[in-house]
């Protein structure tokens, strides 16, 4: 049955249609990408810092050579990204558009990717651009490909390995470029660790029939190099505990407050011999209904369409996606599962859709829509289906009642997609900069201009200034060698105070030292001290004063 | 036949759940409660309500909160059989609630009217029904919602039987969705738009009837004209402004500073036009009531409506809710468009108020979640074949066992956890009070755990008119009602410090530290609630 019977015959243009796509995603992601959000936060500082210094001395900030993974704020990043920025950095020199643009460049290939993918799929040319559209004018693509956020990276590195692996039942030696696309997202970032493997076995078991037909010595050979290239992240993660820190710390075991009130519960069944109690109220049930939540949370509505949750994840007062799609949203969940589709690919997005939430359902902090990046591109898949199905039941009612549709939906599309823009290169240094510490790029050039009347440089590394040492290190564009060899590699850590040259961090107490530069919030400074500069938020708020002994 | 005795034993199961030990859990009447019981006392001594009103039939002042009042008429006579005590006061709803379960079988009946597996569906909702979470906790406190939602169920119930065969039956129905406005605020806003939509769609069946057509306007106009001018009266909207979304200025500051950060261009007071935010807001509220954590894991954030343990439905219904929703719109099933129609037009009213997600508010809802849940349960079962006995019993012990976790939260836990959510401590100080006053010769009593004026004329059944007379009443500007003193007791926030022959009982933050204590009272976990003292 042919889903789009109106002659707009887009498969004549599809390259033209593409070519645009590509360039409207280019657009949205590449212009003001340094400028736009305000500031960057402490990941990507540190992503961008330890790039510079891989670059400069072939070792992470804490002296580690060539690192697989990054202590970074022990929060140990999975180090790609970085060596991902190394040619950038090369190119543009240490600055947060170079940091920022493998990101964008990966967003671009990412809904280029999604259109082959999707084409694969669906076998439908409108379809194809149709979704492809939708994911170069997401919001919630486009916040995380202008940011060096490395989960971004990760979901293209997913839906490369997916477009490869279907590609490959038809061209199996594609399976390689399958398999090293997966396991390259796991260098990239944590959740992958947990969303690739599932993806891989997900599709193995919906294309089992394709890959029987797949010469075995092949199948062996792709598992082995995947197995080979997977060794030194194996490799680091059997050898160092403190590895698994951060996933501890992050993760629902580590929240120890839903545990006190079970805890309560367990010593009164003690007491009154409630044996039903005892087994209720046991702490593997607690923890179990606990994951089954964070899963569920990221079915809200709110979340997706109207709210979204950590300001930095999303354009201020808006949600993840346009409002506009919510309807099309349901419609294409609808369509997918009834339609008239392959089966494979049915399942094949269905999984996709329900993996995708898992790895974040054992952390706190949820619904995350960095941790659930991966959703993307299975919602503008519904969407666009949703659209499509709309249209076709339209068509019925003739090719007016068609056209004023398509009209309607552009109409309201277009004002949402402005409202957006509005909101996302307007709106958000507004209300977001405190969020995006900002303050540093003006702060910093400052202090270089006057380093030498002072002895000291005291940085205050209470919030919103966290990690401060690493937004100077990465503005002073400070020396990595000299940097490892001062600190003697005990760098950062998780807030921690510390300090190379002249410069400490640390929080700044009631204190006045002669010869000594202060850098810290308002509210670290009374009356009693001269104010040299302020740096400002888009709002007027103080951001950071620097000031010094009367 | 053998469905009626299942129905029976659902019906057991439901009447167990709704009355055993109503009066001792939830622990204590909250002061909504309470006036209920109290005015349903003093409308059956003479007719009138607390204040005197003769057979209020638009509201009941109560604190200034305008309640409608239907609940407390349906309380009379259980007051009148049982006493003035918790479980008459409570008896209206848990019997609505019993009766919802049992109507419920007949509104399923009437969806899938003609559907081969009508009855199967009908069962397996009231089943859901007769052991939800969310039913079960709103049919033990004397809410009226709940029995606006009967009224609401039986309304479309016999709606739907109107279309079909019984025309006569629309009379009944206009009388029951009147019935539901008396009873109910959201009532006021969800029945008149759920006539109107099954009014639409069934107008040609309707016209057919036009005798019981015409009948059943004239009943529902009739009866719904003695309150038509109170709706419209600013009383009524009151409450509604207290507690509405649109009094939030701050929606207006952003959107004037995003104007005004968009350089005051023409363009940005269209996209950040005030009624768009609002329309954001709104849906914003509307979503939240559809929150996956409040249907399924934790339930409303407000521990009288939620064990906090549970959501509002079992995790067991969540897999067939979802199959239940797929199916519905996948086989078009008799009238099966009804369902999400209502389930949406519930959420309605409650979306325009600031607390979200909100079980009690939405509860004209149900049973429209447990039918979803019954369709995809019974088609689940249905599309297995083999082993389908099996497969029964092990689903059913897996309800079970979710059901046995939520009851032995609500017996074993929830009374110690959440009593002070009940405005326990009242009866037990009053007692004590009871039996001590007349050793003093004034008694201050605290009004920091709310409206203590009521808890002392239900549990001492001061007469009515021996309030009226004895009392201090007065109201503010917002309409609120205040009793300051009824005989020799007197409520009051801050209390005095010396005065006579006088006893006070004050929480125990504010019990000064020259007291002479004379007795504690505490909630079932063992903390103080409130302190008898003298100084």
């Amino acid at each position: 049955m042919k889903i789009l019977n109106f002659n707009f015959q887009l498969s004549k243009f599809k390259w033209f249609g593409l070519a645009v796509i590509i360039i409207v995603a280019a657009a949205l992601r590449l212009w003001q990408l340094g400028a736009v959000p305000s500031s960057p936060d402490w990941d990507e500082v540190a992503l961008g810092y330890n790039a510079y210094s891989i670059i400069h001395t072939g070792r992470d900030e804490y002296s580690a050579f060539m690192p697989v993974v990054m202590r970074s704020y022990d929060d140990y990043k999975p180090a790609l990204y970085s060596y991902l920025s190394i040619p950038t950095i090369e190119t543009f020199g240490l600055s947060v558009f170079s940091v920022r643009l493998p990101s964008a460049i990966f967003g671009i290939l990412t809904v280029i990717a999604v259109y082959f993918l999707v084409k694969d799929l669906f076998k439908k040319e409108e379809i194809s651009l149709l979704i492809s559209g939708l994911l170069a004018i997401s919001p919630w693509h486009i916040q995380f490909s202008r940011i060096a956020f490395e989960s971004n990276v990760g979901l293209a590195f997913n839906v490369f390995g997916a477009l490869f692996f279907i590609k490959g039942l038809k061209r199996p030696w594609l399976l390689f470029f399958s398999i090293t696309s997966f396991v390259a997202s796991a260098y990239v970032y944590q959740s992958e660790k947990v969303f690739s493997p599932l993806l891989i076995i997900a599709l193995a078991i919906i294309f089992r029939k394709q890959l029987f037909k797949i010469p075995k010595k092949l199948i062996v050979s792709v598992i082995l190099v995947g197995f080979v290239l997977s060794l030194p992240m194996l490799w680091y993660i059997l050898t160092n505990k403190n590895a698994l820190e951060r996933a501890q710390g992050v993760s629902v075991f580590a929240d120890q407050t839903i545990l006190k009130e079970d805890a309560k519960r367990l010593l009164i069944d003690t007491k009154n011999h409630d044996v039903v109690g005892l087994v209720l109220d046991n702490r593997r049930l607690v923890y179990a209904k606990e994951i089954v939540a964070n899963y569920l949370s990221h079915f809200d509505f709110n979340w997706l369409f109207i709210s979204g949750d950590l300001a930095r994840h999303h354009a201020p007062n808006m949600g993840l996606m346009y409002l506009w799609e919510l309807p099309f949203l349901l419609l294409g969940l609808y369509f997918l599962l009834f339609g008239d589709f392959s089966k494979e690919t049915k399942l094949l997005i269905f999984s996709w859709f329900l993996i995708t939430p898992i790895p974040a359902s054992v952390t706190t902090g949820v619904p995350h829509a960095v941790r659930a990046l991966n959703f993307l591109p299975i919602y503008q898949v519904f969407v666009g289906l949703g659209l499509l199905c709309a249209l076709r039941w339209i068509g019925k009612y003739g090719k007016y009642a068609k056209l004023s549709f398509v009209a309607i939906v552009f109409a309201i599309s277009m004002f949402n997609f402005i409202y957006y823009i509005d909101q996302y290169f307007v709106q958000q240094s507004y209300y977001t900069a405190y969020d995006w510490q900002y303050g540093y790029a003006k702060a910093v050039p400052y202090i270089i201009q006057h380093e030498n009347d002072y002895q000291r440089i005291v940085v205050s590394n209470q919030p919103p200034l966290d990690q401060s040492y690493m937004f100077f290190l990465f503005y002073l564009k400070y020396d990595p060698a000299l940097y490892q060899s001062e600190t003697k590699d005990a760098s950062g850590g998780f807030r921690e105070n510390h300090s190379f040259g002249k410069f400490e961090f640390r929080p700044i107490g009631n204190e006045k030292e002669s010869k000594t530069l202060y850098v810290g919030r308002p509210s670290d400074f009374g009356s009693d001290i001269k104010k040299l500069e302020t740096i400002y938020y888009p709002s007027g708020e103080g951001a950071i004063v620097i000031a010094t002994n009367k | 036949m053998k469905k009626n005795i299942l129905l029976l034993v659902i019906l057991f199961i439901a009447f167990f759940l709704r009355f055993f030990q109503l009066g001792a859990i939830p622990a204590s009447l909250t002061w909504d409660e309470v006036a209920w019981g109290y005015n349903a006392y003093s409308l059956g001594i003479n007719g009138t309500d607390e204040f005197g009103r003769f057979l209020p039939h638009d509201y009941l002042e109560s604190f200034g909160d305008y309640k409608p009042p239907m609940y407390a008429y349906l309380d009379v006579v259980p007051i009148k059989t049982f006493g003035l005590n918790e479980f008459a006061t409570r008896f209206p709803s848990a019997f609505f609630g019993l009766l919802t379960v049992l109507v419920t079988y007949f509104l399923v009946k009437r969806l899938f009217y003609k559907s081969e597996n009508a009855k199967l569906y009908g069962l397996a909702t009231s089943l859901i029904l007769a052991v939800s979470p969310w039913h079960i906790m709103l049919s033990r406190a004397a809410f009226e919602a709940n029995v606006a939602n009967f009224f609401v169920v039986c309304g479309v119930w016999l709606f739907l039987a109107a279309v079909q065969d019984r025309p006569w039956y629309l009379i009944l129905s206009a009388a029951s969705f009147v019935a539901s406005m008396y009873t109910f605020n959201s009532a006021r806003v969800v029945a008149p738009l759920l006539v109107i939509i099954l009014g639409i769609i069934f107008l040609k069946r309707l016209l057919q009837h036009k005798k019981s057509l015409i009948l059943a306007i004239v009943v529902g106009i009739l009866f719904i004209l003695p309150t038509f001018k109170f709706l419209l009266s600013p009383q009524a909207g009151l409450r509604f402004q207290e507690v509405n979304i649109f009094s939030d200025v701050s929606l207006v500051t952003t959107s004037n500073q995003e104007i005004k950060n968009d350089n005051n261009a023409w363009w940005s007071k269209i996209i950040h036009n005030r009624r768009l935010v609002y329309t954001a807001e709104y849906l914003h509220h509307y979503f939240d009531n559809l929150n996956p954590a409040f249907l399924f894991i934790k339930g409303d954030g407000n521990p009288k409506f939620s064990t906090q343990d549970v959501g509002e439905m079992y995790l067991w219904d969540l897999p067939f809710f979802v199959i239940g929703l797929v199916l519905l719109f996948k086989r078009k099933e008799g009238k099966w468009w009804v369902i999400p129609i209502w389930l949406l037009l519930g959420i309605i009213p409650a979306a325009f108020a600031r607390e979200t997600p909100h079980a009690l508010r939405i509860e004209n809802s149900l049973p429209t979640f447990q039918i979803v849940i019954a369709y995809g349960f019974v088609l689940t079962i249905l599309y297995f074949k083999k082993y389908r006995k099996l497969i029964t019993v092990t689903l059913l012990l897996l309800l079970f066992l979710n059901v046995l976790y939520f009851l032995h939260g609500y017996f074993a836990n929830y009374t110690r956890e959440y009593a002070g959510e009940w405005q326990y401590g009242y009866k037990d100080s009053l007692t004590y009070l009871k039996s001590v006053e007349n050793n003093y010769s004034r008694i201050y009593f605290t009004d920091e755990l709310g409206r203590p004026y009521i808890y002392y004329l239900f549990y001492n059944k001061i007469s009515p008119s021996e309030f009226r007379k004895n009392s201090d009443i007065n109201r503010d500007v917002f309409g609120f009602v205040h009793v300051n003193s009824v005989g020799k007791y007197y409520f009051a926030k801050d209390l005095p410090n010396k005065e006579g022959k006088s006893l006070y009982v004050n929480i125990p933050s504010m019990v000064p530290s020259n007291a002479h204590i004379q007795k504690k009272f505490y909630l079932p976990n063992g903390s103080e609630v409130l302190i008898a003292y003298t100084l």
